[in-house]
């Protein structure tokens, strides 16, 4: 029976205790996170309500259609917010051919509704799922391998990729979500791939052979997604590859496109490999020789960078880093990383091992909840408010982690620095006021509350300073605010 | 709560602080310096194209801003380079001896990568992570006595994250426009006290977001959280006497791998909130812009010729423009390498002839007047090879 553990395992581990989750689980707190690591019987129904991959991966070209934008897509695919209509060459009696047409606001009518359902969907599934800390690996790997909504063309992209990919693979083997990750559509879109074509390819090659709205698109190799694979995916930057290598893994991927029709194979919006895009011929990886002529060549390559070492302590880094401090125990990623390699990437294993990390029980709090954890953990703690998805989405904005538009392909930030600056630590603050007016009432004694849901990891200094709050709001601000409930 | 009730809430931080106070008893210096981050490697050559280079058009390969005169063609400035159309401001503001335009310049960094090459621009040694604080934090421990008198802050990152250029020992702020209402005065003498008692770290963040809201009082939020909104918020702050010296503007999204020609495309677009956002700062600024230089800088350029998806990808050398009334502008700084293949960084890139820490280390040692030594052994380490530029401040 250990309550500091329970509470350890409910808030590092997990997205926060509810009242009443300290005593179930302080019987076993190891084993209540290690029972987690399984694969779901079924996907929980708000996830599995929100469209398929291939409908997320065609809703970009559906905008520009109901909307009767004609032209190079990728005129808009980056420039949504240009505005004011009719749009030249829009076709006749469409939005975009009306007087004060705006193609910003027809984007945000158009994903807007799409965006808010995803995004409380994720709030629903992680403000109510009895395994926390599966729903926080979904997290995790869903922002290592980031597809982001901030560049236009993807914005419907990212719940179907957190969910097809990294959910759907949390507990597999690493290569396999590597590879699923290169063959979506979001991340083949989002990172360029999909237009990249191989200089010697018939495509490279020929390219009076493509309709003529496509050549301005097809007409070379894209280094995005191979260098990102290299340097955020699988080695980590400065783990000794070079530009050399980069070309060889965007020519290994040249073909790796999405289906654009039914013609050649494939559902349309979802993987397909182009033969006429691949750069034909043999690639030398990382001093290793790939002679395949098809996909076989990739599927070999990112197995080979799964199974690296600099990949098994690059994930050990982060996974540590993740889990416990900012700056990772040498010792522990070591572990880490040697169960990585030994189980050839096995993720189950891997995030057992975590548990199982001496390190991983310091009942100090170290890592600052970046601002959606953060909020996820006080509506979990608290039992509300509901809040619907623009409500996340403008909250989320303002306390500088808008979900699913991280900056760039490297994902939000894992480090204190990054969310402890004044403002972000004064959005917290105008948020824990407002909210501990409306939810008062329904948690009662905030001390109590703190008890509940940080065990003996409630300092003396808050308990005291909840005690002397003026009434039983401010107590409930001050515990949302506390050091020990922002930091994990 | 209004700006006087919150400066009595975060009094005693300030008292604590080893900064004496004394507003307005010694009046400040009144520069001021602005460093905008053009996040995703900006294309130096479509803001500031080269028309006197004979190999310009055939180098672009489709990409080449037009000829002043042509269609969608650019803004002349000295016979060799110009201006992007959509940086009409920038071109007004070099015709008043306000603007400087380097072409051909980068950070040290020499690899392709985003997230190292803006780690090196902010951390100011010569490697990726090299450092873990910031050189404009770094700097501010060398601000003349003047400039540290009498002010809140010395610097403001103007961003609801604080970039890693300005992370560091020296007090800083950050603010970004907010839709709640603020906490009352009392809870926030209460938190403040909590974590005076157990986080030193939230104690530090929570009393520079105090002093922030009370410059900021009255001023709201925008109507969105475009460049010209920050850059308005940043006028806001820096205008007033007592004012930070020092501040952060970020501007995202010059990645332009695919689709970058064209007047809505993503570069155009974002050329144009450049231009309007430095515009919109010198309104605000009123008569302190022209004591006051605005430093526009990227990660590294991008290649030179247009690559199979209408863009460009990471490149080496760029552009960058310092601009501001206290600028003695109205010139082109580049010691121009050519366009020739056999004169391109691997065949590809935009040979640098200078360096960009040269232009950071002019902004702190002859602008704002930090201290030569320090800014030489603390601030840019390892830079030798990079002295401060000459007479780029009137």
């Amino acid at each position: 029976m250990s309550l500091q553990d329970a509470a350890i395992a409910a808030n590092r581990f997990g997205l926060g205790a509810r009242p009443g989750d300290l005593k179930a689980i302080a019987g076993d707190p190891r084993g209540w996170l290690k029972a987690q690591l399984t694969p779901e019987p079924a996907l929980p129904a708000p996830l599995a309500a929100l469209p398929s991959t291939a409908d997320d991966a065609g809703a970009f070209q559906k905008w520009i259609r109901q909307a009767g934008l004609t032209g190079s897509i990728n005129a808009y695919a980056k420039a949504p917010s240009m505005s004011g209509g009719p749009m030249p060459g829009a076709k006749p009696g469409s939005p975009a051919s009306q007087p004060g047409f705006s193609v910003e606001q027809s984007f945000i009518a158009f994903f807007g509704p799409r965006y808010a359902q995803a995004l409380a969907a994720r709030f629903q599934v992680a403000t109510t799922t009895d395994r926390p800390y599966f729903e926080r690996l979904t997290h995790f790997w869903g922002n290592h391998f980031t597809v982001s909504s901030a560049k236009p063309i993807t914005q419907a992209m990212p719940p179907s990729f957190e969910r097809d990919v990294a959910r759907k693979h949390a507990m597999d083997h690493f290569e396999a979500m590597l590879i699923a990750s290169c063959t979506h559509p979001g991340m083949l879109i989002y990172l360029d791939n999909y237009i990249s074509v191989g200089r010697h390819s018939l495509v490279g090659m020929r390219p009076d052979l493509v309709p003529k709205p496509l050549r301005e698109l097809l007409k070379g190799l894209n280094e995005n997604l191979a260098r990102e694979i290299l340097e955020l995916h699988t080695l980590g930057v400065r783990s000794g590859y070079s530009q050399d290598d980069v070309i060889a893994l965007a020519n290994i991927l040249t073909g790796f496109t999405v289906a654009q029709d039914g013609k050649g194979g494939g559902e349309t919006g979802l993987f397909r490999f182009q033969p006429y895009a691949h750069e034909p011929g043999p690639q030398t990886l990382l001093g290793q020789r790939f002679p395949q002529q098809d996909v076989s060549q990739g599927a070999e390559a990112l197995t080979m960078l799964a199974r690296h070492p600099a990949t098994a302590k690059f994930i050990a880094t982060k996974l540590v880093r993740h889990f416990i401090a900012d700056d990772p125990p040498p010792r522990a990623v070591d572990t880490i990383a040697k169960v990585f390699q030994v189980s050839i990437g096995d993720l189950k294993s891997v995030c057992t091992a975590l548990v199982d990390l001496p390190e991983a029980w310091d009942p100090t709090p170290r890592k600052m909840k970046p601002p959606e954890p953060y909020l996820i953990s006080a509506v979990r703690g608290m039992g509300g408010p509901p809040l619907n998805g623009l409500q996340l989405a403008a909250l989320l904005g303002k306390m500088g982690q808008r979900p699913y538009y991280a900056p760039g392909p490297d994902g939000w930030a894992d480090v204190e620095g990054e969310w402890i600056g004044p403002d972000p630590v004064w959005k917290r603050l105008e948020w824990a006021s407002t909210v501990s007016k409306y939810m008062a009432t329904a948690s009662g004694d905030p001390v109590a509350l703190g008890e509940a849901l940080l065990g003996p990891g409630l300092t003396d200094a808050t308990r005291k300073a909840i005690q002397r709050a003026e009434s039983p709001a401010q107590g409930l601000a001050i515990l949302l605010v506390s050091p020990e409930f922002q930091r994990r | 709560m209004d700006r006087r009730q919150l400066l009595t809430t975060f009094g005693l931080s300030i008292a604590g602080a080893a900064v004496p106070r004394f507003a307005f008893a010694s009046a400040p210096t009144d520069k001021r310096l602005v460093v905008v981050l053009l996040r995703g490697a900006m294309d130096g050559l479509s803001a500031v194209p080269a028309w006197g280079d004979p190999d310009f058009e055939r180098a672009r390969n489709g990409l080449a801003i037009p000829r002043p005169g042509e269609a969608g063609g650019g803004l002349a400035l000295d016979g060799f380079f110009g201006l992007n159309p959509e940086l009409p401001g920038l071109a007004g503001r070099y015709a008043a001896k306000e603007l400087v335009v380097f072409h051909a310049i980068a950070s040290p960094y020499r690899d392709r990568s985003h997230f190292d090459g803006q780690n090196l621009l902010e951390n100011g040694s010569p490697r990726p992570y090299g450092l873990a604080d910031g050189w404009l934090n770094r700097s501010l421990a060398g601000l003349p006595a003047a400039l540290r008198t009498g002010r809140r802050d010395f610097a403001i990152a103007i961003a609801p994250a604080m970039p890693l250029i300005l992370r560091g020992a020296a007090p800083v702020t950050s603010w970004s426009p907010s839709v709640l209402p603020p906490p009352d005065a009392d809870l926030i003498a209460r938190v403040q006290g909590l974590y005076g008692e157990t986080d030193p770290a939230l104690a530090k963040a929570l009393a520079a977001a105090g002093e922030a809201q009370a410059a900021a009082a009255g001023m709201g939020g925008g109507p969105g959280e475009g460049f010209g909104v920050l850059m308005a918020a940043a006028a806001k702050f820096m205008a007033a006497p007592d004012g930070p010296a020092v501040a952060v503007v970020e501007s995202t999204g010059w990645d332009t791998h695919a689709a970058q020609a064209g007047p809505y495309s993503v570069l155009q677009r974002n050329l144009r909130g450049l231009d309007g956002g430095i515009e919109v700062f010198a309104e605000g600024m009123g008569e302190r812009w022209k004591d006051t230089a605005i430093l526009a800088v990227t990660e590294f350029g991008r290649t030179v010729a247009r690559n199979g998806t209408a863009g460009t990808d990471h490149g080496t050398g760029g552009a960058a423009f310092l601009v501001g009334g206290a600028v003695a502008g109205g010139r082109v700084i580049a010691d121009w390498p050519g366009l020739k293949s056999s004169a391109l960084r691997d065949g590809r890139d935009l040979m640098p002839t200078n360096d960009l820490r040269g232009v950071m280390k002019a902004a702190l040692t002859q602008h704002l007047g930090v201290e030569p030594a320090h800014v030489d052994r603390v601030v840019f380490p390892d830079s030798a090879a990079a002295p401060a530029m000459r007479d780029l401040f009137s």
